[in-house]
């Protein structure tokens, strides 16, 4: 028996450009002005097994009638203005051309005493969802899809992440409260959905099942990319740049 | 966009099991994948096979099902394997990193008899 790729229904086919090409190594392509492009170039997409911690699926929900909007139309929406959804101080730097497969986008988010930097990648997309996958030294490796669909007369819209903490730190911070900033990152994020559409008393339900609760302890060398310990240096050592800055434009 | 019925059928060959996927493997075939799941392993098989011969069309919430599988398979020190994807599949079972864990076959028999070897990622 051989596998047949020419045999297979042309279901198989038909989603070919809603998946994102082969990389070995990510590249950003712009770098949109004010955003702080650290840990993303060169660095190696993580699906939720190559992470350290517990692996978690959260599920994030929230129904709007559907008279209100459809499915499509709604995720149209969430793909164009996908970072003016989230709770503010954090900032979403979506490639020039939207949020189409393969594009990167960059991430600067609001952390406790520091701005973090690192990006996504976006692995799939179509007209009712699409999917951001993390590289190397992002908080958490894995990937989290948004969907929209149409439920007896309801839209049901939906974040859903799967993943595991990077490395140890990660997952030292997830448990220290991380995991309840993440809830609020994301109902607060519906929540900005819903009123967009209408409906900013909408109640976002929330569902975390742990997947495997085994920490996979070979994985801790994680830590090397860190975006939290990169992001830190980069910051301690802003002062140095201004200097040489100053004296490099003096000197010229 | 039609969507055919995901199924999953499980059967037995030389103590590995194989549970062959039908359909379009997408959020709605969490269910049929569980029960799929759990009936290939409640006699502990030597490996888990997924046949992805006479699947469909898989999205992100496909892939996020079969990494549900990799966890479990990986709690439970079960190798998995899989054939039957096409080539299509087979750059996004790279991309996503999946073939980091799960040994891609070209047949069942090569996917029974674990010839690529087994991946620890």
């Amino acid at each position: 028996m051989t596998n047949s790729s020419n045999d297979k229904p042309a279901a198989a086919g038909r989603d070919e450009a809603n998946w994102a090409k082969m990389v070995s190594r990510l590249k950003v392509s712009q770098v949109p002005e004010g955003a702080m492009n650290l840990n993303v170039d060169g660095r190696q997409l993580t699906s939720p097994i190559q992470g350290f911690g517990k692996m978690w699926q959260k599920t994030y929900v929230v129904r709007l009638p559907s008279e209100r909007v459809a499915p499509t139309e709604l995720i149209a929406t969430w793909r164009k203005d996908f970072g003016d959804f989230w709770p503010p101080g954090n900032h979403f730097y979506a490639p020039l051309t939207g949020i189409e497969p393969g594009e990167v986008a960059l991430l600067n988010m609001k952390v406790p005493g520091m701005k973090l930097s690192t990006g996504v990648m976006v692995l799939y997309a179509d007209e009712e969802s699409f999917t951001l996958m993390t590289p190397q030294g992002h908080m958490f490796a894995g990937w989290i899809t948004f969907s929209a669909a149409q439920q007896d007369d309801a839209t049901v819209v939906q974040a859903q992440v799967l993943m595991r903490a990077s490395d140890p730190i990660f997952e030292l911070a997830l448990v220290m409260g991380g995991h309840r900033q993440e809830d609020q990152f994301w109902i607060q994020t519906l929540g900005n959905v819903a009123a967009h559409f209408g409906h900013p008393d909408a109640t976002v339900d929330t569902k975390v099942v742990c997947v495997d609760r085994k920490r996979q302890w070979s994985r801790w060398r994680n830590v090397w990319h860190s975006s939290a310990i990169r992001s830190a240096i980069y910051m301690a050592e802003a002062p140095i740049r201004g200097a040489r800055s100053l004296t490099h434009r003096t000197g010229a | 966009m039609t969507t055919r019925e995901a199924l999953a059928h499980v059967r037995r060959r030389d103590g590995v099991a194989v549970i062959e996927l039908i359909g379009d493997l997408n959020a709605a075939a969490e269910s049929a994948l569980d029960e799929a799941w759990t009936a290939a392993t409640t006699v502990r098989p030597d490996a888990v096979v997924l046949s992805f011969e006479n699947s469909g069309y898989i999205n992100s919430t496909g892939i996020a099902l079969v990494v549900g599988l990799l966890a479990s398979a990986r709690a439970h020190r079960i190798p998995i394997r899989a054939y039957g994807l096409t080539d299509h599949y087979r750059e996004i079972f790279e991309i996503t990193r999946l073939a980091d864990f799960m040994a891609i076959e070209n047949d069942e028999d090569s996917a029974v008899q674990g010839v690529g070897g087994d991946r620890n990622g």
